[in-house]
């Protein structure tokens, strides 16, 4: 099952890549080989278009919290695959695998959304891994 | 570098089947092509259509485990391995120069013009009468009519989305059009074409569930010889489009992470 659940995330992760190259380039804003990977809670999500954002709160090597904002798809294209903003509430614990921005500011596009218990949030649809899906430890 | 690092975002995506939209969707209802009263074929619907972010690649079934574009690996800025595109020398010049980096219109919400915008992944509906033909599509909510006629006007002024005319082929649709104000590009990739870019779209819907459609660009100011780009849409009557703000949240411009463009028929400095 574990098994599974990997070979279909693989797949949904690549479908979920695409909506973000729609409204403009990705060479426009973000470095494909500045990769970051951000362990942190969030703090808000925006539920707008032309890309939902993710506001996240990560811990800095002395335990401050850096705020982070994070690029995602399209919410009209989320919202057909059945995703709300409601898949993620202030506090929830994720990573982020994401590409930072030439201006080098705390900006990236998020490539995936992972949630502790290894569920993708945003990837594919919603039935794979959304709201329905067990909640991350620790959560209600 | 740009342009690689396109190249390695698609190349990304490039293992799943083409559509954006969830799981590459349901099989679409089987059928006739439907007709109107007097027996055109009927092209009205939301239509699903494969992202074309490089109109140069012919674009191919995605095989089982396998890329999508031809040659996508290959994406450069020599264009090694793809579809060669006839560039005149001006025309190679405009494409050597494009960075997105250097300004981007579409990331600031200026119009896509008619290409980009049948090239988006987000659904198209068309709706069609006697007289029009109406392409809503939900990429920033942008909308594009053809009219039946035989000719276009004399001393049209130059648009975004140029000055279309629909006559019929048989059974094909064709849609002419002209009048462009070169302030745009062809794809996400940044293919040039300038004011005087003809372009020339045929629809033919095959059977109830899907449309076979061809492009070509002609346009002697920046390729010696037209090209075409052939794809396939895919009925979704389980979709109906949605608003599409790009103007609401642009963080990426209003935070300035992008620049706009400056309009490429203005001087760059004034007298």
């Amino acid at each position: 099952m574990k098994t599974k659940m990997v070979l279909t995330m693989a797949g949904l992760l690549v479908a979920a890549a695409l909506p973000m190259l729609a409204h403009h380039s990705f060479a426009a804003e973000f470095d494909d080989s500045k990769k970051v990977m951000l362990k942190g809670s969030v703090v808000k999500v925006e539920w707008q278009n032309p890309h939902i954002w993710l506001y996240v709160d990560v811990k800095d090597e002395n335990g401050k919290d850096v705020r982070w904002q994070c690029e995602g798809g399209p919410p009209n294209t989320l919202t057909r695959n059945g995703w709300t903003k409601d898949a993620l509430q202030p506090g929830d614990a994720i990573t982020i695998d994401g590409r930072r921005a030439k201006d080098g500011t705390n900006t990236c596009n998020a490539r995936s959304v992972t949630l502790p218990n290894g569920h993708m949030v945003f990837a594919g649809s919603a039935e794979d891994g959304g709201p329905k899906a067990p909640k991350a430890e620790g959560q209600q | 570098m740009s342009r690689i690092a396109t190249g390695l975002a698609l190349v990304a995506m490039c293992a799943a089947p083409a559509f954006s939209q969830g799981r590459g969707g349901p099989k679409p209802p089987e059928g006739p092509t439907p007709r109107m009263p007097d027996g055109k074929p009927d092209f009205s619907g939301v239509w699903a259509r494969p992202y074309t972010p490089d109109m140069s690649m012919q674009i191919r079934e995605a095989k089982p485990g396998g890329a999508l574009y031809r040659d996508l690996p290959n994406i450069s800025k020599d264009q090694k391995g793809q579809v060669q595109l006839p560039f005149t020398p001006a025309g190679k010049a405009q494409w050597d120069a494009y960075d997105p980096a250097n300004g981007d219109y579409t990331g600031a919400c200026m119009p896509f013009g008619l290409t980009r915008s049948v090239n988006s992944p987000d659904p198209l509906q068309i709706m069609q009468n006697a007289k029009y033909v109406g392409f809503l599509w939900e990429q920033n909510t942008w909308f594009h009519i053809a009219r039946f006629a035989n000719e276009h006007p004399k001393n049209l002024t130059p648009s975004w989305f140029g000055d279309s005319i629909a006559k019929w082929d048989g059974d094909t649709l064709v849609i002419d059009t002209i009048g462009f104000n070169g302030r745009t590009r062809l794809d996400t990739i940044g293919h040039p074409h300038s004011a005087q870019m003809h372009v020339i779209e045929r629809y033919t819907r095959t059977d109830l569930g899907h449309i076979a459609y061809e492009i070509t660009i002609d346009d002697p100011v920046t390729y010696t010889q037209p090209w075409k780009n052939v794809r396939t849409f895919t009925l979704r009557p389980d979709w109906e489009i949605m608003e599409y703000s790009c103007e609401e949240n642009n963080k990426d411009f209003f935070e300035g992470h992008i620049k706009g463009t400056q309009d490429p028929n203005k001087p760059a400095a004034s007298k």
